[in-house]
């Protein structure tokens, strides 16, 4: 069984997590160009290494960031958006 | 024109063993299964009971441990655990800024909370219509190691913690209590799903050698 750890209700089956998507941070759609605006919206960096992503715990209703590396699928660490500091 | 009788999120699940039903708090509620010595000996070896009918309210946002405090209720300090309220209301914190408080039958700080109107921001009253049982008897490790993939012996369930997982693929807040000097396990989830649960865990009990309880057992209504 895959465990993966919440940042609020500890270990938990992978089964309890849904996978959010990869994190990345918005450009300012007010002041971006159109390239970049595109740019985000259609392309995602497919090469393996530690990527920031989002993951939901569906019992508790807690999104949450996990670093993993997706060449070895191990996750180096998860925190709530914005808390990274304190991990 | 009459006023509408709800009926528990589980009652077409209880309807084929024809219990005695009544109406708690305007819901109608499976109040016995069978006799009480029946139901006494289950409660002991493993079983069941829908406590749907128990008057919740459901409040988040930045300020509603605040809103709370000021009503005059004792908080839980940390997420994920529960304390009760001097008249027996359990009051559960689900997040940092999530709260959950239920009443025994005999008491009504939930449905007084419900009536409040709240004036203020950062206060959001959430709409409750949870499913909600109680398990107990000696043989629930073996019920909950059949469902449910978190260990719930030990410490997890210790010193007031609640637990919010999966339990037969269904999305549940779990606490352990002490009820009537027994200790029961208590488990919600959102109604649409309270059928099913109550079926399938309904259906492991009973090969363990328990069996459903009304609710007059935990509730004795006078």
């Amino acid at each position: 069984m895959k465990l993966l750890q919440c940042p609020i209700n500890g270990i938990r089956p992978l089964s309890e997590f849904t996978y959010g998507g990869e994190y990345r941070d918005m450009p300012n759609p007010d002041t971006c160009s159109d390239k970049e605006w595109a740019a985000y919206v259609h392309y995602r960096h497919g090469a393996p290494g530690v990527k920031k992503e989002w993951w939901y715990h569906g019992p508790s209703g807690t999104w949450f960031i996990a670093e993993r590396d997706t060449m070895a699928d191990k996750v180096v660490r998860t925190y709530i958006a914005g808390q990274e500091e304190a991990k | 024109m009459q006023d509408a009788v709800l009926m528990s999120p589980v009652a077409f699940a209880h309807a084929l063993r024809k219990p005695v039903s009544g109406e708690v708090n305007g819901m109608e509620t499976a109040l016995s299964f069978d006799a009480a010595d029946v139901e006494a000996s289950r409660s002991k070896t493993l079983s069941i009971c829908d406590v749907s009918n128990l008057n919740r309210f459901g409040v988040k946002g930045p300020q509603a441990a605040n809103w709370l405090q000021t009503a005059g209720i004792k908080l839980p300090e940390t997420t994920n655990s529960w304390t009760p309220q001097d008249n027996g209301s359990l009051v559960m914190r689900l997040g940092n800024t999530e709260f959950l408080l239920e009443d025994r039958p005999e008491n009504d700080l939930a449905r007084m909370l419900n009536d409040t109107a709240v004036n203020e921001g950062g206060v959001h009253k959430v709409m409750r219509n949870d499913a909600a049982f109680i398990v107990s008897g000696e043989l629930t490790p073996a019920l909950f190691s059949e469902v449910c993939a978190i260990d719930l012996d030990g410490a997890t369930l210790a010193e007031n913690r609640l637990v919010m997982t999966v339990i037969a693929g269904v999305s549940a807040t779990l606490l352990k209590q002490t009820l009537n000097g027994q200790s029961v396990y208590r488990i919600w989830c959102d109604g649409t799903f309270g059928p099913y649960l109550w079926k399938t865990l309904l259906s492991i009990i009973e090969e363990q050698g328990g069996g459903p309880v009304g609710f007059n057992f935990y509730y004795s209504l006078t």
